[in-house]
């Protein structure tokens, strides 16, 4: 009579654990989250799923955030939708940001299958392709099973990290590209402005158009208590903490002092010379030592000095946050500040927004002429992760997984990720961008809570870059990138921190890489960076 | 009688393939993949000695093996020390004895790696409890993970507070085992603490500090957890540990070539430590 007294226990525990478990995933939501996500979830197409799905499970390898996190906090969300949806269920594998290559590409390497999905970064497919170790999601978009989603809705400069030699790859989830958030309130103040034109003999620019002006601005308010609570505060804010992402906020700056327009009437054609960023396309030799590099590199330790010393050591949380709470007048980051900026429990500017699209510069160094060009030069990002799903090609249920990742990348369920800040799904279709360029309406945004001025500023700063920007900067995406990448971020943060000099720093960069290439094969490497970047020797 | 012996053997039989299977087998395959070419897991060819030689022109290996260096000695002599010194603190009988030993030992039960992220708590330069406490006495702000000197002593600090109780406990065994006769004859002779701490206390406990000293260096040259969750090894690369440089070179970058030839390295650094030590040891007290 005990044995089984204890049996019924266990199995009471177990069982509540068990509906804990269900309704983790929507902890801390709130009633407007759960009405906006069930209208999503009714209004998204479904496909048909298959009968025989019931009770099967995958596994998904993510980055690391937690249930409420960024990237991974949705599939804990969208759980519970899932089985209801297909009878089927997912264990979600969370991995920190700096462990994720050696988890992912271990489980690849030895075919081990680990993972069904791996919602990674970009950079990661030169590796992936290379070694085949992925399906595309070319192959399932007319498949009558799969929930209809609209990679053509993708803006064409994310379309390319999405897709591999004219073919899709990869699940529409988020869109990174960084752009410039500012005070709206503090840089239009008229106080402010006097004072700065007393200061500097110039108007403020609002919003700042180049980097030069972006440090003229910093500097003005670094250290002058312009919030008001009786301390001093800061100009920017940025994460430079070696493994804290740093790098992107360099790779997004030193874009305009390096890509430079094509001659003739075609100013974004890719030649030797122009409209590269990351190597010399016929030599493989990498460009990161190159003057433009170097007076970028210059920019950034400047405006570093404009903001606390503290963000040396930051990673992206704290920096975020610093600006979130009212200490910084400017940052540049990804999406996610934007929509973060709107939650009452994480912002206190909520209303004080600007957004502008990334600043340019007021030149740009010419690798042909081997001179500067005393022009402003607006080069578009799409720096970053732009996280999202592929098929792992030793999954043991890749329809399940075709089937799970086209619901996601569906438009009203992709669009209700973007606008919960949360989620650190960032805007990048046509219906995230507002008519009538784009599909959405500012009463859309606004619904979910954000303020009418900072969502159009926010969206319309998005479109600016990605459509009206004249020129784009490439994302690298050829085997070895994640261990250049990392490399580069280490000589980075020794140039922030006084280690070594800029030129060192870059100098020291370009040898590694070389060596890389040299060691992974400079020809093999050549070839796909070409195509990857639609460079055709002439 | 042989028949006892062969029967005997039979039960060292798993001894013996558990030290084929775990000790001699890692060891040889990975000497094997230091003298190879690997891409993506996989040998495709001999590298006969040009990984080793690498790590001679490898500005990164020499940088990272400085910081080693140095993060052993400031360690390692600062747990002894202070080890020591709680030892004879503790070496006596007081009130609440047993409940301040319980105390002292417990950063010994914490995992490394929560250490370091407590550390990032604690070094937080906005505000963090360090800094804070620092500004309440007066003081400056200090860049404790954005300076490369204040990092390395802020990780120096980490594991100087998990790694003390350690020299604490053996130390403290090793005073207890002295006999309260030889003190009491002592101070016949002599009234200075001095006088008895470095003629007997000194020699009668050196053994056990030695021992000390030596799990301590071998400890020390592994260290990665605390530099790897505390500041990832920077700023740049001034708190990387060979450890962390070996790890990233084998399992991030999936050159495990090299990162072999360079464990290697680090194998033969705390072999002949050890050697040196135990060969000293014998000196003095065979």
């Amino acid at each position: 009579m005990r044995k089984m007294s204890l049996i019924v226990s266990v199995l009471v525990i177990l069982g509540l654990l068990f509906s804990f478990s269900l309704v983790w995933a929507q902890e801390g939501a709130s009633e407007l989250e759960i009405k906006t996500a069930d209208a999503a979830f009714e209004a998204a197409d479904k496909g048909n799923p298959d009968p025989a799905w019931k009770g099967q499970k995958l596994t998904i390898g993510v980055y690391s955030a937690g249930p409420r996190g960024a990237i991974s906090g949705p599939l804990y969300f969208w759980r519970p939708y899932f089985e209801k949806l297909t009878g089927a269920t997912y264990d979600i594998v969370e991995i920190p940001f700096a462990e994720l290559r050696e988890k992912i590409f271990t489980d690849l390497m030895t075919g081990t299958g680990t993972y069904d999905i791996i919602v990674g970064p970009s950079w990661f497919y030169g590796d992936y392709i290379s070694n085949d170790w992925i399906i595309p999601s070319d192959k399932y978009l007319n498949d009558p099973r799969m929930p209809k989603w609209e990679p053509e809705s993708i803006l064409p400069p994310l379309q390319e990290l999405y897709s591999w030699g004219g073919k899709w790859v990869g699940f529409n989830n988020d869109h990174d590209g960084q752009v410039l958030y500012y005070r709206r309130d503090i840089l239009n103040d008229p106080k402010w402005q006097e004072e700065f034109k007393k200061e500097t003999g110039k108007d403020m620019p609002v919003p700042p158009k180049t980097w030069e002006e972006v440090y003229e601005i910093t500097k003005f308010f670094h250290g002058k208590d312009w919030n008001g609570d009786g301390e001093p505060d800061y100009g920017i804010t940025m994460h430079l903490k070696v493994a804290g992402q740093g790098f992107f906020h360099f790779m997004a700056l030193s874009a305009p002092y390096v890509v430079s327009p094509a001659p003739g009437d075609d100013p974004k054609k890719v030649t030797r010379y122009h409209n590269v960023y990351w190597f010399d396309p016929e030599t493989m030799e990498p460009l990161v030592n190159t003057p433009g590099f170097v007076e970028a590199l210059n920019m950034l330790l400047k405006l570093s000095k404009t903001g606390p010393s503290a963000m040396w050591g930051w990673s992206l949380g704290e920096a975020w946050d610093a600006f979130l709470r009212g200490k910084a007048v400017i940052c540049f980051s990804w999406g996610d500040v934007g929509s973060l900026s709107q939650l009452p429990d994480q912002s206190s500017i909520k209303g004080k927004l600007g957004v502008a699209p990334i600043p340019g510069s007021e030149k740009y160094y010419d690798l042909e002429t081997k001179q500067w060009v005393e022009k402003r030069n607006f080069v578009a990002n799409t720096v970053g992760a732009s996280w999202h799903g592929v098929i792992s090609k030793f999954s043991k249920n890749p329809d399940l997984a075709a089937y799970f990742l086209s619901w996601q990348a569906t438009p009203t369920i992709n669009h209700w990720n973007v606008v919960w800040g949360w989620t650190g799904v960032d805007p990048g279709t046509l219906y995230d961008l507002l008519q009538p360029t784009g599909k959405s309406t500012i009463e859309e945004y606004v619904a979910t809570g954000y303020d009418a001025e900072d969502a159009k500023q926010f969206v319309s700063a998005y479109e600016e870059m990605w459509y009206k920007y004249p020129l784009k900067q490439s994302y690298l995406r050829i085997p070895g990138t994640p261990e250049m990448w990392e490399i580069w971020d280490i000589h980075l943060s020794e140039a922030v921190t006084g280690q070594v000099t800029p030129e060192e720093a870059l100098n020291r960069t370009a040898e590694d890489w070389n060596a890389i290439i040299d060691r992974l094969g400079r020809d093999q490497l050549k070839k796909i960076y070409q195509e990857a970047i639609g460079y055709k020797p002439e | 009688m042989k028949k006892r012996r062969e029967k005997g053997n039979v039960f060292v039989i798993p001894a013996i393939i558990w030290i084929f299977v775990f000790t001699i087998f890692p060891l040889v395959y990975s000497f094997r993949v230091s003298i190879s070419r690997v891409s993506y897991g996989k040998i495709t060819g001999l590298a006969g000695l040009s990984n080793y030689i690498r790590m001679f022109g490898d500005y990164r290996f020499w940088g990272t093996l400085r910081f080693t260096l140095i993060f052993v000695l400031i360690s390692v002599v600062a747990t002894t020390f202070l080890g020591l010194g709680l030892a004879l603190v503790f070496n006596r009988k007081m009130r609440g004895l047993k409940f301040f030993r319980s105390l002292l030992t417990m950063p010994l039960f914490t995992a490394p790696v929560a250490l370091g992220y407590l550390g990032v708590m604690m070094f937080y330069e906005e505000n963090g409890p360090v800094n804070v406490l620092l500004k309440y006495l007066g003081m400056g702000k200090v860049p404790w993970l954005s300076h490369p000197w204040w990092a390395t002593l802020a990780i120096c600090m980490v594991d100087v507070w998990q790694w003390t109780p350690f020299a604490f406990i053996i130390l403290l065994a090793g005073l207890q085992s002295i006999s309260d006769e030889i003190y009491e004859a002592a101070i016949i002779d002599t009234s200075s603490g001095w006088a008895v701490f470095r003629y007997i206390t000194l020699p009668l406990v050196s053994p056990v500090l030695g021992t000390v000293l030596m799990l301590r260096l071998v400890d020390a040259f592994k260290v990665f957890d605390v530099p790897f969750s505390l500041t990832s090894g920077g700023p740049g690369t001034a708190t990387r540990t060979l450890t962390f440089y070996i790890y990233t070179q084998g399992l991030r970058n999936f050159d495990l070539g090299y990162a072999s030839a360079m464990a290697y390295f680090l194998l033969a650094i705390t072999m002949v430590i050890g050697m040196l030590f135990f060969r000293r040891y014998r000196e003095l007290y065979e």
